[in-house]
């Protein structure tokens, strides 16, 4: 159900993304790792059009975008089926954490105000944040922002939310609640391409790993393909390097 | 040069010199009114990057930046009416208090374009970004997302620049307007007690200030509720910045991956 | 009368007289002011007793009041002073003889100084506390670590609003002519005078500080370039 083909990114002379392919299934959580430089992030905002492809063919349901220049409002529908988890959490800061999850509705969907607030609460607690609906995002842990922010995508109902790097902004002591949260949502079936450097996080979330380097897909397949079995070498250096301990284990 | 000392004649003339506040106030409402709209449309072409008119208004601010507000006064002054003359347009029967209304306003709205840019600038792009990933049109985004942080950034700029813009309407006098200060320079003329109208007539414009100023901080105060102590105090830094060059706060968002 | 953009030529030659003039206010006005706000400054940051309220309340009054306010009242007011000080130590000595020059150079020295106090103080805020206490840390007494930790990084961060400032007393002291200093202004009001052609004259004027201000913001901006090196990082 989301398709991308031949996706090209330069950054002025230096290209972040030669020509990706992948297609994520409905339910399937799609996980991205690979080094910094590799192009993973910005693979993610491509899907959404944060950033533009300078080539290359999105599809998500039916909605079908080519290229860099499309139309506005083609943008602008594609954005509808999507929704994306930030790494700074990127709030509104003027808005409280329930307003937060509401503005979509309201403003985006055309869902009335009672409505939006309904799920709005129901989102929340479903993040276990039922007590904090009227905080301010400057009153609330980073761990905290960033389940508000999971709640702002899942409240739009979307056809696939993006994560990206969801808890390289969070102090350690609370990655493990955003974590939680996140494979909470997973088990309910909802399509999910995250991008993490939480190596155990995504052997138990993921049900395809993805390993990216150099702007490349270098290999794909299940947690324990890529995690037991790397058939590249470029992906084995990079376990070892992520994950010291499997230099034991062998 | 003047007679004696006379702390009598300050008390005395503080209300003569009230009763022209009204001038005062006026040139300053009206001005930075239209400075308001005029900013407004000197700053579009340059967040928008329009192409030529980019150029336009970047020569706008800096030569209204770049000349001291007297000169600019009596450039409006006799070059406006020079300028329309060519066009067969005859201003001479105008008030002169409207061309100093005109130059305060022209004045004010380069300082305030400059504003608008960098409140609007130092909004977080990731701001801007959230709006778009959940699906909002680029008018929505600014209405509800950029426009209400960026009011809140430039409360403290703004403060700044009616205040300067008070201070600066006692220049109003030299083209002969009857506001307060040309009102002082009447009583001086008249008693000789030059010394006491100016005590009294700064001790006016101070009042002014420090109630304009409260107001400000008050106001800010007010749009940015939602803010933690951490913003304040940056804004209030901000605050203290004289004729505040706008130094937009760049948020490079760390891109990686 | 009609334009007559080839005054405008004359006119320059004329106002470039009086360049000197504006030049000497302003470069005096700084300077002082720079002295005086850095003590003022000082005195605010480190609480001292007395002083510190006497410059906050000097920095608000001066701020609170127009620019023109402190040259009258220098103007009218130091005469009165020195005259009745001269009187009582039976001195001959008269404000008469004080050139109109010193009125203006005192005042927006005065000026100056509370604006530069801001922007002084901002630049020492601005250095992170870090440093002051890493100075001490290696041994250095706290004017050491001022002079030589504090203030290099501080002139580096405070200088757009320096900059800002200077280009602030250059247009002020535009002032100068409502006390018969011959500056700029006053002598684009002469030539126009003398021949009828205010727009022309004005417009020299305007095109003279338009470009005087241009080059000092030319020259902040290389000055920046030059002092921030050390924050030129590559780090992402």
């Amino acid at each position: 159900m989301i398709q991308l083909e031949g996706i090209r990114k330069s950054f002025g002379k230096q290209q972040v993304l030669g020509g990706i392919n992948l297609t994520v299934q409905k339910g399937e959580v799609v996980v991205i790792l690979g080094p910094s430089g590799s192009g993973k992030t910005t693979l993610l905002r491509c899907i959404n059009y944060l950033e533009r492809p300078d080539q290359g063919v999105i599809q998500i349901g039916n909605q079908k975008l080519e290229g860099k220049h499309p139309g506005r409002s083609e943008i602008h529908r594609l954005r509808q089926r999507t929704a994306m988890v930030f790494q700074q959490y990127n709030l509104f800061k003027h808005k409280t954490a329930l307003e937060n999850v509401m503005e979509g509705l309201t403003i985006v969907r055309g869902v009335p105000r009672d409505t939006a607030a309904e799920i709005g609460i129901e989102m929340l607690e479903k993040v276990g944040l039922g007590d904090r609906l009227h905080y301010y995002p400057s009153q609330l842990s980073g761990g905290q922002q960033q389940r508000v922010g999971i709640a702002r995508a899942l409240a739009l109902n979307p056809e696939v939310i993006l994560f990206d790097e969801p808890t390289s902004a969070l102090d350690p002591e609370l990655v493990g609640e955003v974590l939680e949260v996140i494979r909470r949502i997973a088990e309910e079936g909802i399509t999910m391409i995250i991008v993490t450097h939480e190596m155990g996080f995504a052997r138990d979330v993921a049900s395809r790993v993805v390993f990216m380097d150099g702007g490349a897909i270098i290999e794909q397949g299940t947690p324990d393909d890529i995690f037991q079995r790397p058939r590249e070498e470029r992906t084995r250096q990079f376990l070892r390097r992520i994950t010291p301990e499997a230099n034991y284990s062998i | 040069m003047s007679r004696r000392f006379d702390i009598h004649y300050v008390l005395d003339f503080i209300p003569k010199l009230l009763a022209y506040l009204n001038i005062t106030l006026l040139i300053v409402g009206s001005s930075i009114a239209l400075g308001l709209l005029i900013g407004l449309l000197v700053a579009l072409p340059r967040l928008y990057n329009v192409p030529g008119l980019q150029r336009l208004s970047r020569i706008y601010v800096s030569f209204f930046r770049g000349t001291p507000i007297l000169i600019q006064l009596f450039l409006v002054y006799y070059g406006l009416p020079e300028i329309l003359g060519w066009l067969h347009i005859d201003v001479s029967r105008i008030a002169v208090l409207y061309f100093v209304i005109l130059t305060y306003a022209l004045n004010s709205g380069a300082f305030i374009s400059e504003m608008i840019r960098a409140a609007v600038e130092a909004v977080d792009k990731g701001q801007v970004e959230a709006a778009q990933s959940i699906g909002m049109s680029g008018y929505q985004t600014f209405r509800r997302i950029i426009l209400p942080q960026a009011l809140g950034i430039s409360v403290p700029l703004f403060g700044n620049l009616v205040i300067g813009n008070l201070k600066d309407t006692s220049l109003a006098f030299t083209l002969g307007v009857m506001e307060m200060t040309g009102r002082s320079q009447t009583l001086g003329t008249a008693t000789q007690h030059f010394i006491e109208t100016y005590i009294a007539l700064s001790l006016i414009y101070f009042v002014i200030s420090v109630l304009l100023e409260r107001a400000f901080v008050w106001l800010e105060r007010y749009l940015n509720q939602y803010a933690g102590k951490e913003q304040t105090s940056r804004q209030q830094r901000m605050a203290k910045r004289w004729q505040a060059r706008l130094i937009p706060i760049s948020d490079r968002g760390g891109k990686q991956g | 009368m009609s334009f007559d953009p080839s005054f405008m030529w004359t006119a320059f030659l004329s106002l470039f007289k009086a360049l000197p003039t504006t030049l000497f206010i302003t470069i005096i006005s700084v300077a002082a002011g720079l002295v005086i706000g850095t003590i003022v400054a000082l005195a605010r940051l480190y609480r001292i007793p007395v002083l510190s309220q006497l410059a906050s309340a000097y920095v608000t009054f001066v701020r609170g009041t127009p620019m023109l306010m402190h040259l009258l009242l220098i103007y009218f007011g130091l005469p009165i002073i020195i005259d009745g000080i001269a009187g009582l130590v039976g001195s001959s000595f008269t404000s008469a003889s004080i050139p109109l020059l010193a009125f203006a150079c005192i005042a927006f020295s005065i000026t100056a100084g509370a604006y530069m106090s801001e922007v002084v103080r901002a630049g020492i805020l601005a250095v992170d506390k870090g440093q002051i206490e890493a100075a001490h840390a290696v041994g250095m007494t706290t004017p050491q670590a001022l002079r030589r930790i504090v203030f290099p990084q501080a002139l580096a961060v405070s200088l757009p609003n320096l900059s800002n400032s200077v280009i602030g007393m250059l247009h002020g002291s535009t002032l100068a002519y409502t006390i018969s200093v011959i500056e700029i202004n006053a002598q684009a009001q002469i030539v126009a005078a003398d021949n009828w052609k205010y727009f022309e004259a004005y417009l020299a004027a305007a095109l003279l500080f338009w470009g005087l201000t241009v080059l000092i913001e030319r020259m902040s901006g290389w000055l920046e370039y030059r002092l921030n090196r050390f924050q030129r990082g590559g780090a992402a």
